[in-house]
C-alpha cells in the first residue's frame, strides 16, 4: 500500500529531474562517485549496453548522472546534452600532482562550451584519503577557480571508495538548484 | 527385467547385506537413468559429429572454442580477457590485432554498413559503461572497421564519432534512468559534421535511430545449455592413452572434454562414445608410470569406490565403468599440462552456481517484458 501512496503522490508532485554531468580524468573516481550514491538499492535489471547513468534521488529532486568522456573529437556529441545540463560535477584525483595540469585545462574545455553557461559546477576533490592528496585550497588554485568569472562554483574535499563527502557535494548542488 | 531383479533378493543374506543390496540397486538404476539421458543427448549431437571431418575443421573449432572463452573472460574483465587470447596466440599484442579480434573484421559485406554489424559487435561484447573505456573501444573498432571496408567513410574519426553517438543513443533510448528521450530530429543534428564537416546521409541516421529504437543492444544470451553444442565446440579434444579398469593396458583414445564430461572414442569419426566420464567428485594429479606424461582422474576421499562412469562394451550394452581411478598418458608434456588445465577448470565449475545464474538471469529478463 505504501508503495501505492507514494505513485500516487509522485503523480502529483512529480519530482524534478535534473541532469547532471560528471567528467574527469580516468582514474579520478567517476564510477565509484555514481555506484556509492546508489549504494543500498538492489541492481536486478540488466544493466542497459552504454554509459554509466544513474538517477539519484536526493532532497526531493532527482539527479540523472552520466558519466561522460572522451576525447575532444566527441566533444560535439555531447554539446546535445549539455543543453539541458544545470550541473557539472567535475571529479578529481586529488593525489595525482602529474596530471592537475591536464585536469584543470579539461575543466576549462568542458566550461568554455556554449552550452554550459548556466551549469553550477561541483568539483569532487577526490582521495583524500591518500598521503600525498593536495588539500582542497590547493586544489581550488591549480585548477584556477578564482578565475572563474559568472559561475557558481564548490569544491567538496570527498573520498569515494568511503562515501565520504559526497552527500555533502549533492547538498550544495540541491541548494543552489532549487533556488533557481 | 529390472523390477525381476529387484524382487529376487536372496535369502541367505542377513539384513544388513541385504539393505546394502537393495542401496546398490538403487544405485545402479540411477546410473542407467543417468546413461539413458546421456545417450539421449548424444543421439541429438550424432548429426552434428558426422559433420566433423578434416584435423583442419577441429583445429578450427579449437581456436572458435578458445576465443568464446576469452571473449567471456573479456565480458568478466577486458584485460584478463586480451590477457587470455594474447596467452593462447589467438591474438597478437598489438592494438591493431586486438582490434580486430575486438571487431572480428574478416569476411564483411563490404557494401553494407549496415546497423547489424554493429550490433553484432556490440553483441559479443558486454561494453563496459565507463565513457573512457567507450571511447577507446570505438577508436579501435572504428580504425578495423575502416580497414575492413574502405569508402564507407570518408574518415576513421567519422565512424568513431558515429560509433559514439550509437551508444549514446542507445542509453538514451534504452536506459529507464534517463527521462529525456531524443527524438531523431536530435539524433540527426548531433551528428551534423561528423563525415570531415560534411553530413551522413539522412537516410542512415534514420535507419539506425529506428533500428535502435526498436531494438536495444543485448547482451548475448549464453546459458551454456545449448547441447547441439556438446561434440561441437568442445573444451578440449585430443588423442590420449588411457589405461584399461580390469585389464591393465594402454589404449589409444579420442578424449573429447566437454560440459564438465570427458568422452572418449576408439576413432575420431565414431558416433558413439566409449567411455564417458562425469568429472563432478573428481579430482586430477600427476603421477609417475611407465609410460610418460600421466595424470589421474580419482576419488579425493577414495575408498577403492568405483568412479561414476560408463562405457560401451563391443557388443553395444552400456554398462558401468570399473575404473576406481582413470590414468592417462598424453604424448607431450606440453599437451598433458594443457589437457590438466582444462580438466581442472572443467572440475572447479560449480553448476549449482551456473544453474542459480542461469535462474536469476531468466527472471530478471521475464520481468522487464
Amino acid at each position: 500500500m505504501g508503495s501505492y501512496y507514494s505513485l500516487i503522490f509522485s503523480r502529483l508532485f512529480p519530482k524534478k529531474q535534473i541532469t547532471l554531468l560528471m567528467v574527469g580524468l580516468d582514474a579520478a573516481g567517476k564510477t565509484t562517485v555514481l555506484y556509492k550514491l546508489k549504494l543500498g538499492e538492489v541492481v536486478t535489471t540488466i544493466p542497459t549496453i552504454g554509459f554509466n547513468v544513474e538517477t539519484v534521488e536526493y532532497k526531493n529532486i532527482s539527479f540523472a548522472v552520466w558519466d561522460v568522456g572522451g576525447q575532444s573529437k566527441i566533444r560535439g556529441l555531447w554539446k546535445y546534452y549539455y543543453q539541458h545540463t544545470e550541473g557539472l560535477i567535475f571529479v578529481v584525483d586529488s593525489s595525482d600532482h602529474d596530471r592537475i595540469e591536464t585536469a584543470a585545462e579539461e575543466l576549462k574545455a568542458m566550461l568554455a562550451e556554449d552550452e554550459m553557461r548556466d551549469a553550477v559546477l561541483l568539483v569532487l576533490a577526490n582521495k583524500q584519503d591518500l598521503p600525498k592528496a593536495m588539500p582542497v585550497h590547493e586544489l581550488t588554485d591549480r585548477l584556477g577557480l578564482h578565475t572563474l568569472r559568472g559561475r557558481q562554483w564548490f569544491v567538496q574535499a570527498t573520498c569515494a571508495v568511503q562515501g565520504s563527502g559526497l552527500y555533502e557535494g549533492l547538498d550544495w548542488l540541491s541548494d543552489q538548484l532549487s533556488r533557481r | 527385467m529390472f523390477s525381476f531383479f529387484l524382487s529376487s533378493v536372496p535369502d541367505d543374506l542377513t539384513p544388513e547385506e541385504q539393505k546394502e543390496l537393495e542401496n546398490i540397486r538403487r544405485r545402479k538404476q540411477e546410473l542407467l537413468d543417468d546413461i539413458q539421458r546421456l545417450k539421449d543427448e548424444i543421439a541429438e549431437v550424432t548429426s552434428e559429429i558426422e559433420n566433423l571431418g578434416s584435423t583442419e575443421e577441429r583445429k578450427n573449432m579449437q581456436r572458435n572454442k578458445q576465443v568464446g572463452m576469452g571473449r567471456k573472460k573479456f565480458n568478466m574483465d577486458p584485460k584478463k580477457g586480451i590477457q587470455f587470447l594474447i596467452e593462447n596466440d589467438l591474438v597478437k599484442n598489438t592494438s591493431e590485432d586486438i582490434a580486430r579480434f575486438l571487431y572480428k573484421g574478416e569476411g564483411l559485406n563490404k557494401t553494407c554498413m549496415s546497423i547489424l554489424n554493429r550490433k553484432q559487435f556490440l553483441w559479443s561484447f558486454r561494453l563496459p559503461g565507463e565513457a573512457q573505456k567507450i571511447d577507446r573501444m570505438m577508436e579501435a573498432f572504428a580504425q578495423r572497421y575502416c580497414q575492413c571496408n574502405p569508402g564507407v567513410f570518408q574518415s576513421t574519426d567519422t565512424c568513431y564519432i558515429l560509433s559514439f553517438a550509437v551508444i549514446m543513443l542507445n542509453t538514451s533510448l534504452h536506459n529507464p534512468n534517463v527521462k529525456d528521450k531524443p527524438t531523431v530530429e536530435r539524433f540527426i543534428s548531433m551528428n551534423r559534421g561528423i563525415n570531415d564537416g560534411g553530413d551522413l546521409p539522412e537516410e542512415l541516421l534514420r535507419n539506425l535511430y529506428d533500428s535502435i529504437k526498436n531494438e536495444p543492444f543485448k547482451i548475448p544470451e549464453d546459458d551454456g545449455n545449448d547441447l547441439t553444442h556438446t561434440f561441437f565446440n568442445p573444451d578440449r579434444e585430443g588423442w590420449l592413452l588411457k589405461l584399461g579398469g580390469r585389464v591393465k593396458t594402454w589404449k589409444r583414445r579420442w578424449f573429447i572434454l566437454t560440459d564438465n564430461c570427458l568422452y572418449y572414442f576408439e576413432y575420431t569419426t565414431d558416433k558413439e562414445p566409449r567411455g564417458i566420464i562425469p568429472l563432478e567428485n573428481l579430482s586430477i594429479r600427476e603421477v609417475e608410470d611407465k609410460k610418460p606424461n600421466c595424470f589421474e582422474l580419482f576419488i579425493p576421499d577414495n575408498k577403492d569406490q568405483v568412479i561414476k562412469a560408463c562405457k560401451t562394451e563391443a557388443d553395444g550394452r552400456v554398462v558401468e565403468g570399473n575404473h576406481t581411478f582413470y590414468r592417462i598418458s598424453a604424448p607431450t608434456t606440453e599437451e598433458k599440462d594443457e589437457w590438466m588445465n582444462s580438466i581442472k577448470a572443467a572440475i572447479s565449475r560449480d553448476p549449482f552456481y551456473e544453474m542459480l545464474a542461469a535462474r536469476k538471469k531468466k527472471v530478471s529478463s521475464m520481468k522487464r517484458h
